[in-house]
């Protein structure tokens, strides 16, 4: 039952972060719907990154796991709306820039999810050895 | 108000995602993400079936922008296929990308011609 909270909260949390950003009126790009791309590939992002580090680095505790992968990101990322809007741009007429904006969602995305990855597995290593020096230093000197 | 339209429709949208696929991934064990990919494909055509029909903005904001905006994932979808690249799958990866793609723009389209032909009777 307890996951179930914690999905439903995380899955609220994403849906309205999505309808707030969705809402953000940006100028310039006529009309490729440039909201649901940068919410798609930084959700993308962020679920790579929190589960890099969950799988490869330190387990943290399930529920909270759950809430923040299921929950916030899946709820915050969106599948049906990125089909909704390709066939809108189509039925407009516009039929390469609603070919354009699939192609750009997917590469986005994995582009994403792979710089989301490495940055754990290159960067955080680093960090990590970094810390367990300065610990070390901090233990010669006491 | 809208927010809380939203709100209850995402809660109720990713525990449905969350069941509905544990549910397939027990019954289907596959190498294949089939879960997510049923998960994205239905919701694109639910969604197509509310965008069509005529019914109140409270309506659509906890059906669509919550519920199925909450149900079908990108996310996890793209971690997926990326997983089919990372073990040397890239076919199995491109395949995978494509399909949902293609099927989810053909089942909005199917959904959305239902919702209109259904609206007329």
């Amino acid at each position: 039952m307890k996951k179930y909270i914690f999905i439903g909260v995380g899955g609220s949390l994403g849906a309205v972060l999505r309808f707030i950003i969705k809402a953000i009126q940006i100028n310039g790009y006529k009309n490729m719907p440039i909201n649901t791309l940068v919410i798609n590939a930084m959700g993308s992002f962020m679920l790579a990154l929190i589960l890099t580090v969950a799988f490869e680095m330190c387990k943290f505790d399930t529920h909270i796991h759950l809430g923040i992968t299921t929950g916030l990101l899946g709820a915050f990322t969106t599948f049906s709306t990125l089909c909704k809007e390709t066939v809108e741009l189509m039925r407009q007429g516009f039929y390469i820039l609603a070919v354009t904006y699939m192609a750009i969602s997917a590469v986005l995305g994995f582009a994403a999810v792979y710089s989301g990855v490495y940055l754990v597995r290159k960067v955080a290593p680093v960090i990590l050895k970094n810390r367990s020096n300065s610990t070390l230093k901090q233990g010669e000197i006491n | 108000m809208a927010w809380v339209l939203v709100c209850i429709g995402g809660a109720l949208g990713s525990i449905t995602r969350f069941i509905l696929g544990k549910l397939i991934s027990k019954r289907l064990d596959t190498a294949f993400p089939i879960g997510t990919f049923i998960i994205n494909i239905t919701g694109a055509f639910l969604l197509g079936v509310v965008s069509s029909l005529d019914i109140t903005r409270s309506a659509y904001l906890f059906f669509a922008d919550g519920f199925l905006g909450a149900y079908t994932t990108f996310s996890t979808f793209m971690y997926e296929g990326f997983n089919f690249f990372e073990k040397n799958k890239k076919i199995n990866a491109f395949v995978y990308i494509l399909c949902s793609l293609f099927l989810g723009i053909i089942c909005y389209i199917l959904g959305f011609d239902l919702g209109k032909f259904s609206m007329k009777y």
